[in-house]
């Protein structure tokens, strides 16, 4: 089985995550799941592809005390988190984010929560990639 | 020596995404941070964010040894 955290330059399947997820425990009630996508267009501009740049094992350790972190807080069965880098297409995933409870709202509120703090956290940069030129992205609240 | 990392818009503006910098006895972080801000002042108009040796930082009062690995980074745009 592939590791629950991952930074890959290969795409990924929701399905054999999700089943990763579940197959952790019998007890798993809820699996709440957040999918980022490449968008094709941004702030009035057409995007072509994005770059993602990453500080590899600091953000590798950070996912991990991430997943850890949100496990303890929501009081998960199990999660997973999966990002990719270098370069993915417009409408291309992106990132990956699972979680298992025993009931729903703790995966969904674990879930919102693993995303948001993603961004906070773990040292990734994206460029957009636009027939206009290049340009790295200044993070949205 | 200490081992310089640079990602992403940083290391764009700056040209490369390592260097190597002497180590001194009793350097600290905000010296070796206004060292290279003087050398690279538009890099290090967008880093807001330190990590040494993998780990976030906040204290720039904190010793470097040699060995050590700094990354100055812009605020992170993943997911």
């Amino acid at each position: 089985m592939k590791e629950a955290i991952r930074i890959q330059q290969e795409d990924f399947s929701q399905d054999e995550e999700i089943r990763a997820l579940q197959a952790s425990s019998k007890r798993m009630g809820g699996i709440a799941t957040f999918l980022g996508c490449a968008r094709d267009f941004s702030e009035g501009r057409e995007i072509s592809e994005i770059s993602f740049d990453a500080y590899g094992s600091m953000a590798l350790s950070e996912l991990n005390r991430l997943r850890f972190d949100a496990i303890a807080k929501f009081d998960l069965l199990d999660a997973r988190i999966v990002h990719r880098i270098g370069v993915v297409h417009a409408g291309e995933q992106i990132v990956f984010i699972a979680a298992g409870a025993e009931h729903r709202v703790a995966a969904l509120e674990a879930c919102r929560w693993m995303i948001d703090e993603l961004k906070l956290r773990v040292p990734i940069w994206k460029k957009e990639i636009t027939p206009q030129g290049d340009a790295w992205v200044t993070p949205h609240p | 020596m200490i081992e310089v990392l640079f990602f992403g818009p940083v290391a764009e503006r700056i040209g490369k995404n390592q260097m190597k910098v002497e180590c001194r006895p009793g350097i600290r972080l905000q010296d070796l941070r206004d060292e290279l801000a003087a050398l690279y002042p538009q890099a290090f108009e967008i880093v807001c964010l330190i990590a040494a040796n993998g780990e976030h930082v906040r204290d720039l009062s904190l010793p470097l040894a040699d060995n050590s690995v700094v990354a100055f980074m812009a605020k992170f745009s993943g997911g």
